[in-house]
């Protein structure tokens, strides 16, 4: 009990350190907690909204973005054996005035819903039911959903659906049994299946149909039968594919966030191992007086421990509380990118699961217990003497010298060799770059002691005896600046990793895109981004725009998604003259060879991504279902996209038809005779437009800085990321500097009694720190270099399968560079102006 | 060994290897302590006095040769034994004090107490008599720093004895206090070994605190010999 006071104590005594440890623990924890709940919200409010949809669905029958022909469910109905079946018409609407929020709209047939979907006992029975059937444009929501919109019973309310303003009238309320059904069914609108297919101009058409089939044989023997009843380009699915597909989507976006939040952890650790490592030197005096009154090695190591521990279950706290404060931020961030990038997501609210705190705590507690587990035994290893002199501990860590540096080289060529063994573990990769990174922090000791003996005659010559006596004094303390400078070597290097990463990949769009898009005007339907499942575009408006003067020629295109077993697929169907086609991007192949099979043969290009995720090659077949049964393309090449992480198949339009048969257009590319017009031309296809169908229109330019705001808010959360880190890295540099330069009171005392003014002392001390700071942000460079060339090079390929560009800009480098040293010279500050102001008489009698 | 033996040292030998070179401490040392004998350890800077204190507490291992206190030869025990041993048989003063800076004096004196079982009140009451015979009962509170360098070492004087230990040892235990304060802790720490017919070594390079002995050994040439005491004994 004593003795633990004796370490608590010590603890308390040292305020300003221990905050800092605290501080770091509590935002690396913060970080990971954020980023957990963020994608765990994101994951459980998609959970929900599928299920809400799904009901108790085994199977469902789709087909491709056309819908099913509304006869097929009619003729199951007459078979009589799938009574156990219903028919959905989905889409989404946006509401005016409403910026943000997008309805599902769920078409049922209330008849056949009962087996199904029993989240609302309202819907089966009663006069809101009759009156769904009854009223055409009727709908209902739950209280929650129609409070948001401001609409009360009988209201009407407004909604804007593929660029129409369309209508429905809000008769009553979905009463979901409890708290989840109502999270599951929020911003949902459920309107008879008619109203549905005339809201979304799918008259005659089904999303799909919902089915409940036995297990076992009988469920095997009802889904043969029912082949004979599907047309050819239907297929039947378990109703649990389609939501593994689309959490398949975002699994590497959430994963590629969770890596780089241990990151953030990672430099916290380092300052846990930094505090903890300097409490040990601090008190080697004491420990060594502990171990003569008989205190066993094993009661010195649970004293630091369990010291570590109560610094970290404080972090750790303070940690849980910023995550979730953090994690409300983020997950707008976040559900704005799913949103963007692959599919309509609302999350209105946190789900603060146990599941994300209990990871908080056991990662906060766990990297404290590791970090610490070394000083502790150091701690234990204190021989029981009076003292053990300053000058043995640091003999022993220049003997560690050596054996650190070889092992940190051992674990980067083992890293290097690792990364070069082709796999598609995303997990492994970043192993191996952790592994990569811990490798240099145990070479950075002696590289640091080696480079500043080197530069000791030249800040003798510049400095005179004080620069010389602070580069000396940074050797000479290896214990306490070996440690400061790894840890401040990691935090910079993450910075400039995860910082190069992002502009690297910022530059290859902004170059792709100057070469992708070749049209001078582009036209689509109002959606909610720019992937697949627009509206289509009205004949009418292209026989208009034809008609106006100053257009070349105008191509279209269809965005669409194809579902199966295996997945979904996003084809793209365009008219691309040989013109645009030169701004298609081969890896391998004759363009020239490779536009000829695809404008005549049977034979599409992939994307990047959809090559990687589907092992698939330049010749290979691939079978996709169309209207007319299966059918195998061959892949005429691979080009470079970064339009979709999931990849895409391209497809010229004839093609298309021959197979499908929607020849509907939800694009336009327009190409001017002169292309200095666009935006008068802007002007008038929107005017030619008016009234016919809301559009959205864009020049080039103006597609090309859509394109790249989205890569932006894409990356908000990755450049958030890198702020913290940088954030816990100044806390980190404050930290360790700062209680170096407290711990060498004595030693500046003696200075001052010596003759040392105030100024020089302030010169020495900010001249170390600076020092220091500016070797760790030189160190930092080559590693946060090698940290961009495995994000870029290893992690983004195996997570999406992109090739990129390597940009290395000098700005960020310089930035990095010059937060280290800014962090470093702030850090001496406060030691400088305490010692100066401190009479040395005084420093001496404390010691 | 004589019944009242309670130190033995049996062929003794310390050396070190300092590169490629061994450098001997000291070769094959043979002595007896009695219980209850105040014995004086004399010798030269560097001559090995300390070290030789370091191996009959357990702390450091001899390179050959045998330490025997009581009935335990030490040479024998593990480190963590050795440990357990010198909590509860050995009592040691150091020059510098090493008093634990974030315990109070009272704090200081139950610590030893507590790492032999002994906790609570009995503690408390044991605690304060011993303070009160180094005459600081009114300073239980105050923490080390508070305290003048011959309060000081009156509060290790006092943290060395208060689990009543077989062996005490003193490195050198006024060679940090001035010459007055100096002798009033040496003319305390003699009064309370005597008093609790406590066996004492105490390493010093004073002759005059020699003179407080009941045998004067000193450590030359690597060799212990034996003393005569000076005469004009305290």
């Amino acid at each position: 009990m004593i003795l633990w006071r004796a370490g608590f104590r010590y603890l308390l005594r040292h305020p300003l350190q221990i905050l800092f440890a605290v501080v770091g623990v509590a935002l690396g924890v913060a970080v990971v907690v954020a980023i957990d709940l963020a994608n765990s919200s994101a994951d459980r409010a998609f959970r929900l909204s599928a299920e809400a949809v799904s009901g108790r669905a085994s199977h469902q029958i789709i087909a491709s973005s056309a819908g099913l022909p509304e006869t097929v469910y009619q003729q199951l109905r007459l078979a009589g054996k799938w009574r156990a079946s219903a028919p959905i018409v989905e889409g989404f609407a946006a509401v005016p005035g409403q910026p943000g929020l997008t309805l599902r709209i769920l078409g049922i047939d209330p008849f056949a819903e009962g087996p199904f979907r029993t989240y609302s006992p309202g819907i089966g029975r009663g006069s809101d039911f009759s009156r769904l059937l009854s009223e055409p444009g009727a709908g209902l929501m739950t209280a929650a959903t129609a409070r948001k919109l401001g609409v009360k019973n009988g209201a009407e309310l407004p909604l804007l659906i593929a660029g129409e303003e369309r209508s429905v009238t809000f008769i009553g309320l979905l009463e979901p049994r409890d708290q989840v059904g109502s999270r599951a069914l929020e911003n949902l609108l459920l309107v008879d299946i008619a109203t549905a297919q005339e809201l979304l101009g799918k008259l005659g058409r089904l999303s799909r149909i919902d089915l409940i089939l036995p297990e076992g044989d009988a469920g095997r023997r009802s889904l043969q039968q029912l082949q004979q009843f599907l047309p050819a380009g239907a297929e039947v699915i378990t109703a649990d594919r389609r939501g593994q597909s689309m959490a398949q989507m975002t699994r590497a976006f959430q994963l590629n966030l969770t890596a780089l939040s241990l990151l953030a952890l990672m430099v916290g650790m380092f300052l846990i191992y930094n505090t903890m490592t300097f409490s040990v030197l601090q008190r080697r005096p004491l420990l060594g007086a502990l171990r003569t009154l008989g205190v066993t090695r094993g009661e010195i190591f649970r004293l630091v421990l369990v010291e570590a521990v109560l610094i970290g279950l404080l972090g750790t706290l303070l940690g849980l509380m910023l995550g979730i404060l953090l994690a409300n931020g983020l997950l707008a961030l976040v559900t704005r990118t799913i949103n963007d990038l692959y599919f309509v997501l609302n999350v209105r609210s946190l789900a603060l699961t146990p599941l994300s705190l209990g990871k908080g705590v056991l990662l906060g507690l766990g990297a404290t217990v590791a970090a610490a587990f070394v000083p502790a035994l150091e701690a234990a290893r204190t021989a029981p003497r009076s003292v053990l002199s300053r000058s043995t501990i640091e003999g022993r860590q220049r003997r560690l010298l050596p054996w650190a540096v070889g092992s940190g080289c051992g674990l980067m060529l083992i890293s290097c060799a690792g990364l070069m063994i082709p796999s598609k573990s995303i997990p492994a990769s970043f192993i191996l770059m952790f592994m990569l990174i811990t490798g240099y922090a145990l070479v950075t000791p002696g590289t640091a002691v080696w480079l500043l003996r080197r530069l000791q005659p030249l800040l003798k010559r510049s400095f005179g005896m004080l620069g010389k006596m602070a580069a000396r004094n940074l050797v000479a303390g290896l214990s306490r600046t070996g440690v400061a400078t790894a840890a401040l070597v990691i935090a910079v290097a993450a910075t400039i990793g995860v910082g190069l990463m992002i502009g690297s990949f910022r530059v290859t769009v902004e170059s792709w895109l100057h070469s992708y898009l070749q049209a001078d005007i582009y036209v689509t339907t109002e959606s909610d981004g720019f992937g697949p499942g627009r509206t289509p575009l009205k004949k009418e408006l292209l026989e208009r725009f034809q008609e106006i003067p100053g257009i070349e020629r105008i191509t279209r295109a269809r965005h669409l998604k194809l579902e199966s077993q295996d997945g979904i697929s996003e084809l793209f169907v365009a008219e691309i003259p040989p013109a645009s086609f030169a701004g298609y991007w081969f890896a391998e192949g004759d363009r020239q060879q490779i536009y000829q099979a695809f404008s005549s043969a049977e034979a599409v290009i992939v994307s990047e991504p959809y090559a990687y995720r589907r092992n698939l090659q330049r010749g290979d077949l691939l079978t996709l279902r169309t209207d007319q049964g299966e059918k195998q393309f061959r892949i005429a090449g691979v080009f470079t996209d970064y339009g979709s992480d999931q990849g895409r198949i391209t497809m010229r339009r004839q093609l298309y038809e021959k197979y499908w048969q929607e020849p509907q257009t939800d694009a336009l590319g327009i190409y001017l005779s002169d292309s200095a017009a666009s935006a008068d031309l802007v002007q008038q296809l929107s005017r030619a437009a008016a009234d016919i169908q809301q559009l959205v229109i864009y020049s080039n330019q103006d597609l090309r800085e859509a394109s790249l705001a989205t890569f932006d808010r894409t990356f908000a959360v990755t450049s958030v990321l890198r702020l913290l880190a940088v954030l816990v890295a100044f806390v980190g540099i404050l930290n360790a500097l700062m209680a170096m330069q407290i711990e060498r009171s004595r030693e500046l005392a003696i200075l001052r009694a010596g003759g040392l003014t105030p100024q020089q002392l302030w010169t020495l001390v900010t001249g170390e720190t600076g020092l220091i700071g500016l070797l760790a942000g030189l160190l930092a460079v080559p590693l946060g270099i090698a940290q961009a060339l495995v994000l870029i090079l290893v992690i983004n390929r195996r997570s999406f399968g992109w090739s990129m560009q390597i940009a290395i800009d000098p700005l960020i480098l310089l930035q990095a560079v010059l937060l280290a040293f800014g962090a470093a010279l702030l850090a001496g500050l406060y030691p400088a102006w305490r010692m100066a102001r401190t009479q040395p008489a005084l420093a001496l009698r404390e010691e | 060994m004589m019944n009242d033996t309670l130190v033995r040292i049996d062929n003794l030998s310390k050396s070190f290897r300092e590169g490629d070179t061994e450098r001997v401490i000291f070769r094959e040392l043979r002595v007896i302590i009695r219980q209850g004998e105040f014995v004086v350890l004399l010798g030269r800077s560097g001559s090995g006095k300390s070290t030789l204190l370091n191996l009959l507490s357990g702390i450091d291992q001899p390179t050959s040769g045998a330490v025997i206190i009581g009935q335990q030869n030490l040479t024998g025990l593990s480190e963590h034994q050795r440990t357990l041993f010198r909590r509860e048989h050995i009592g040691f003063i150091f020059q510098f004090y090493n008093l634990i800076p974030t315990l109070t004096v009272m704090e200081n004196l139950l610590l030893p107490l507590e790492l032999i079982g002994t906790a609570g009140a009995e503690a408390e009451r044991q605690a304060r008599d011993m303070l009160g015979e180094v005459e600081l009962a009114d300073r239980a509170d105050s923490y080390p720093d508070r305290l003048s360098g011959g309060e000081q070492q009156r509060v290790a004087i006092a943290r060395a004895l208060i689990h009543r230990p077989q062996l005490l040892l003193a490195d050198e235990p006024t060679g940090n206090l001035d010459a007055e304060t100096g002798q009033q802790v040496l003319a305390l720490l003699s009064r309370l070994a005597r008093e609790n017919r406590m066996t004492t070594l105490m390493v010093t390079h004073s002759l005059d605190v020699a003179r407080l002995a009941d045998r004067i050994l000193t450590i030359r040439d690597g060799q212990l010999r034996e003393d005569d005491v000076p005469k004009d004994r305290l």
